[in-house]
């Protein structure tokens, strides 16, 4: 194809400069040959002259011709040799040169080119006319070696411009080459490859930076999605190897009831952390694919918290984590299930990643148009590196969080998801050692 | 012979434990990749099964940190994630083996002994001392042909003997390969042991250097 395209372009740029060459050649042999025939003419009006001069009419009506030295060798005359005719006012012919063709009697003064010849043709004393002709073969062969100088240097420039032009063309579409390597590169699967790009303003380099933007983000968009498909397997793994491992430890032979029982309930809770990851996967994909709808009512937030507390509030015991609430009327358009699960993750966030003996905060108050709710802890905070990241899917900041909450990092990133399907705002602030601040804004109904 | 698990999913760090020790290992627990690089560094292991994904401190630092450290203890890796380049990761930074959960503990167990052979400089299974068979597969000694009834802890002896043959073995050390941190014996366990696999054995294949331990000859 690229190939097709350089000598695509190169065959239209010669063609094109082929006939700028012609036409300019033809031209130039035009005028050419038009100044040699002007400068036949003068001398053909001198020759005229001349003869005018020498013809004298008689008084009978009949002329003296008194004829210049140059006619008077008829023989051995050379082909650019001027001839002469001359007719009386009848028109019958008085004197010609002595040549081999038949020179057709002019009505008038005239010029005229006729089978090779210049005639030009004048009147002289006694409405007699005088004609002299040449032959122009000597003027057609000048003409034609100009012309033929003329088309080799043309075809020269030519020839020297397609060279020029293939090395332009081939460099002006190298930028090409590379982008086209790299693309295959990339779709060969190897996701670093990008164009190299030389500092040039031109427009392929245009393209291979504009392309090289979009290979990032489809790196970073199989980067993504990569992480997500190995986090997904290695929050659904883990349990799965306790669980094989388990019933492969119980089947190895017979045991006693209580080890019976104790490893079913370790099964248990291994299908218990698969069923949570997988809910919440699930209701990940539903609200990727849009298919999870929302209720529409007037909701409380400060009833919502009071329900999520109450999820909660075993978590925090077990953790000897105190929970304070301060609740101001706010009142919300949305889903009251959505938003419990909402504050229950952020609440049971707070407990889970608290110090044992620490505080969790609940805060809702209406703020002009919007109903904020705020949950801190006093946990050990995010680093400064994680706090972008902590509302993707599987994101942990510290892996040490995973051993127990069986959260599997969707819990915020499900958060997120109910905030913005209510039109709202969730953000995270943390200072390390101190604890974490969510705060959720939603349009309030007022 | 005496393992540690760095695993952070305590039911499956407890099925483990319950699991090795039935197959005659010791078995220490780590919850954490700081605890378990410590034990590493500290006791005499004869295998870790380390998790990758680790609180703390994650299963590559921690099998870097022992491998910087000069410890050769064999490492079989755990991983949940099936990305290649995390199991190359860890084989390059000094792992033995791995495994990707699930797994088969069958499989676990054989490849932990694998690992443990080939670190003693032998991977044969079956060795020949004398008269003496043993067979560390199938767990199992013979005495000229016949099959020797040997517990748990006096085939875990003898076999620490063995794969130390030419070599002699401290009293303390054959006590910490074959009991875990939890266990609280008395001192002379270890030569209760060796008298019940000389009346078995016989009494010439285990041979006592006072004051430095016991030896099977080369």
């Amino acid at each position: 194809m690229l190939s097709s395209l350089r000598a695509r372009l190169l065959l239209w740029y010669t063609l094109i400069l082929a006939g700028v060459i012609a036409i300019f050649a033809g031209t130039v042999s035009y005028l050419f040959w038009s100044s040699l025939v002007a400068d036949v003419d003068e001398g053909l009006r001198a020759s005229a002259a001349a003869l005018v001069e020498g013809l004298q009419p008689t008084a009978s009506g009949d002329f003296d011709l008194v004829l210049p030295p140059e006619y008077r060798q008829v023989d051995a005359a050379p082909p650019s040799q001027t001839y002469y005719a001359v007719w009386n006012r009848e028109g019958e012919l008085v004197d010609r040169s002595g040549v081999d063709f038949a020179i057709p009697p002019p009505r008038g003064p005239l010029t005229r080119t006729r089978d090779g010849r210049r005639e030009l043709a004048v009147r002289a004393a006694g409405d007699a006319i005088v004609l002299v002709g040449r032959d122009l073969a000597d003027v057609r062969s000048d003409v034609l070696a100009f012309a033929g100088t003329a088309a080799a240097g043309g075809v020269l420039a030519l020839a020297l411009s397609l060279v020029g032009g293939w090395f332009l063309v081939g460099r002006a579409l190298a930028p090409i080459g590379r982008i086209s390597q790299a693309a295959a590169a990339m779709s060969g699967g190897d996701l670093t490859a990008r164009i190299a790009v030389e500092r040039t303003e031109n427009e392929l380099e245009q393209v291979a930076l504009a392309l090289n933007a979009a290979f990032d983000r489809l790196h970073l968009a199989l980067d993504n999605e990569r992480r997500f498909t190995a986090d997904a397997s290695h929050e659904l793994r883990t349990p799965l190897a306790t669980l094989s491992a388990e019933i492969e430890w119980g089947l190895s032979r017979e045991r006693s009831s209580e080890e019976y029982r104790r490893c079913l309930e370790t099964a248990r809770r291994a299908a218990d952390r698969m069923r949570r990851v997988v809910e919440r996967l699930l209701t990940l994909a539903r609200a990727d694919s849009a298919a999870l709808s929302l209720q529409r009512a007037a909701v409380g937030l400060a009833p919502v918290v009071g329900d999520a507390l109450a999820i909660v509030r075993p978590l925090a015991d077990q953790k000897h984590v105190t929970i304070e609430t301060h609740l101001d009327a706010a009142t919300v358009v949305g889903d009251r299930d959505r938003l419990t699960d909402l504050v229950t993750n952020l609440c049971s966030n707070a407990i889970q990643y608290n110090r044992n003996g620490g505080q969790v905060s609940v805060e809702v108050w209406p703020d002009g148009t919007e109903a904020c709710l705020r949950v801190r802890d006093t946990g050990t905070g995010i680093a400064p590196d994680d706090l972008p990241r902590v509302f993707d899917r599987f994101y942990r900041a510290d892996r040490a969080r995973s051993a127990d909450s069986g959260g599997a990092g969707l819990g915020l990133a499900i958060a997120k998801w109910i905030v913005e399907a209510h039109g709202g705002r969730i953000a995270c602030q943390s200072t390390a050692g101190q604890g974490t601040e969510v705060l959720v804004r939603l349009p309030r109904l007022v | 012979m005496r393992l540690l698990v760095v695993e952070d999913e305590r039911d499956l760090a407890e099925t483990l434990r319950r699991t090795l020790e039935e197959e005659a290992f010791a078995v220490d627990l780590a919850d954490d990749g700081e605890e378990g690089l410590f034990k590493i560094r500290e006791l005499p292991y004869d295998a870790v099964i380390l998790d990758l994904m680790l609180p703390r401190l994650d299963g590559w630092s921690v099998l870097q940190a022992a491998r910087a450290g000069g410890v050769r203890t064999p490492v079989l890796l755990l991983t949940a994630r099936d990305a290649i380049e995390e199991r190359v990761r860890g084989l390059n930074l000094g792992a033995d083996d791995y495994l990707v959960k699930p797994f088969a503990l069958a499989e676990l167990v054989a490849r932990v002994r694998a690992m443990i052979r080939r670190a003693y400089g032998n991977p044969a299974t079956r060795v020949q001392i004398g008269e003496i068979t043993i067979d560390t597969a199938a767990r199992q000694a013979w005495r000229a042909g016949a099959p020797v009834e040997l517990t748990a802890r006096e085939f875990a002896i003898l076999e620490l003997l063995t794969r130390s043959r030419g070599s002699v073995v401290a009293r303390s050390a054959i006590h910490e390969h074959i009991y875990n941190e939890q266990a609280d014996i008395l001192s002379n366990v270890v030569d209760v042991h060796i008298a019940a696999l000389r009346r078995k054995l016989g009494p010439d294949v285990i041979r006592t250097r006072r004051g430095e331990g016991y030896i099977i000859d080369a």
